[in-house]
């Protein structure tokens, strides 16, 4: 199988910890379904990513060099 | 917009690599801007010399002010911003379909024709192609890089031998051509029993030529035996069509690239030699269904914006179709703007009606009892009130303070 997340098409996707989490809820003053959402079955989702948790998504931004974004896994 | 957020680099101590005084790198870092222009600060303060600590300050404090008034105010209608900045633009593509792309000689589907058949998301784009990288060896060796050829390309009877039919014997007669064989690593007893796989009939292999027949003499089985031949795929990938090589420059010399017409990336990916890294697709799905969503995204943006540029459109702000491509990709699966996507899955059902099948979008609403909150914008045009942007979303309330 291919390994995905070598691709240079797919950013870096790590789980975030629930206490960062909260954090970054905070900050944008939303909930965590506001997230944009991650499909389960994303091929780039690191294999302990579960229902609920939120991923890290960092980007090489065209914008700003590195962009932080966050995305919800979902069914 | 989200992106206007920004993380620090990830070799990046701050000021790494230019030669500024702690105290310059502590204004600057003081200061609000993305990495990008930070190092774009210590580049100027660098190559001015004697630049003393608050004039540092100042320029840093300047370029801070500057940038905090390019980004988009609060209740900015980024959305119709973004509509108008392609739409206009998109009024001078072309409406030829036809054009081939850069310099491969591959049909590619360009101008106003693609762009529309990118935001609707199509299942499958009109001309599907990859551009496929190579590893190592394979990428610098002509020969390897056939190989590679052999096994993305699909093969048919027609590639590797002459196919006649002796109405006489009722028999299909093959006379294999040894060095195309040889060459596309494929032997007499390979074809033959994949003849016999997929039509079902025995075959009779001798050298270099096949032969078989219908089981009963008729003359239409035989014809029928003989279409059915010519559309097995005997090696290689039945969607992609036709694959060209290029030999292309890269920093350290040069490197063999692939060209396909047709797609089948997931299958690719998997070949030997085949670089994972690297290649690409102009299919969408395909590249949500093998390398994620976040995968597509990029993928949307990078495809809108070389379909703009290849028509001489290169001063659409990037910033636009970042936007499109979030849009689509927000729910964690491609989704297309218009009646089927996102304009229709909208809340208000008078924005919906407004966009496309207006007494359908009503008629419906109406059965269902539908309510309008009227928040959006369309629907609060429709009735007549301000809308809720800009100015339009404050409210100013009176009261006494207390002395």
């Amino acid at each position: 199988m291919v390994d995905v997340s070598q691709h240079e098409l797919v950013p870096e996707h790590t789980v975030l910890d629930e206490e960062i989490l909260e954090d970054v809820l905070e900050e944008y003053d939303i909930d965590r379904t506001d997230l944009p959402k991650i499909k389960r079955t994303d091929p780039a989702l690191p294999d302990e990513a579960e229902m609920g948790d939120v991923v890290k998504i960092v980007r090489d931004s065209r914008t700003a060099d590195q962009a932080v974004v966050y995305r919800l896994v979902v069914d | 917009m989200t992106e206007s957020r920004s993380a620090v680099g990830a070799g990046g101590a701050p000021g790494n690599g230019y030669d500024v005084s702690d105290d310059v790198v502590a204004v600057v870092e003081d200061t609000d801007l993305p990495r990008r222009l930070k190092d774009e600060v210590y580049g100027t303060v660098e190559s001015r010399e004697d630049v003393t600590v608050e004039e540092a300050d100042e320029i840093a404090r300047a370029v801070e002010a500057r940038y905090l008034d390019t980004r988009v105010d609060p209740l900015d209608p980024v959305g119709t911003v973004s509509a108008q900045s392609i739409g206009e633009p998109g009024t001078q593509l072309t409406m030829n379909t036809f054009h081939y792309a850069g310099v491969a000689e591959i049909d590619v589907t360009q101008g106003l024709p693609r762009l529309i058949e990118l935001v609707d998301a199509r299942k499958t784009p009109d001309t599907p192609m990859m551009t496929v990288y190579l590893e190592d060896e394979y990428a610098t060796e002509r020969e390897k890089a056939h190989e590679v050829v052999w096994k993305i390309e699909a093969t048919k009877i027609l590639a590797l031998g002459d196919v006649s039919t002796n109405v006489a014997d009722m028999r299909v007669q093959i006379s294999l051509n040894r060095d195309t064989l040889e060459e596309r690593m494929i032997t007499p007893e390979e074809v033959a029993e994949i003849i016999e796989d997929s039509l079902g009939v025995e075959t009779v292999q001798n050298g270099a030529a096949v032969e078989f027949g219908p089981e009963e003499p008729s003359y239409r089985d035989l014809l029928q035996l003989v279409e059915e031949l010519r559309e097995i795929t005997f090696k290689g990938i039945e969607e992609v069509s036709r694959v060209v090589i290029r030999r292309e420059e890269v920093d350290d010399g040069e490197e063999f690239v692939l060209y396909t017409e047709g797609s089948a990336f997931g299958d690719v990916l998997s070949i030997e030699g085949v670089d994972a890294s690297r290649s690409t697709c102009n299919n969408i799905h395909e590249i949500h269904r093998n390398l994620g969503i976040e995968a597509a995204r990029e993928t949307i943006i990078e495809e809108t914006n070389d379909t703009l540029k290849e028509q001489g459109l290169e001063n659409v702000n990037v910033r636009h179709l970042m936007l499109v491509a979030d849009i689509m990709t927000n729910r964690g699966e491609i989704e297309s703007i218009g009646r089927h996507g996102i304009s229709g899955s909208k809340d208000s059902v008078l924005a919906r009606a407004a966009f496309e099948v207006t007494v359908n979008h009503l008629l419906n609403a109406a059965i269902h009892g539908e309510v309008d909150d009227l928040n959006g914008v369309t629907e609060n045009v429709i009735v007549g009130k301000p809308i809720k942007l800009g100015t339009g979303d404050v409210d100013l309330r009176m009261g006494s303070t207390g002395r």
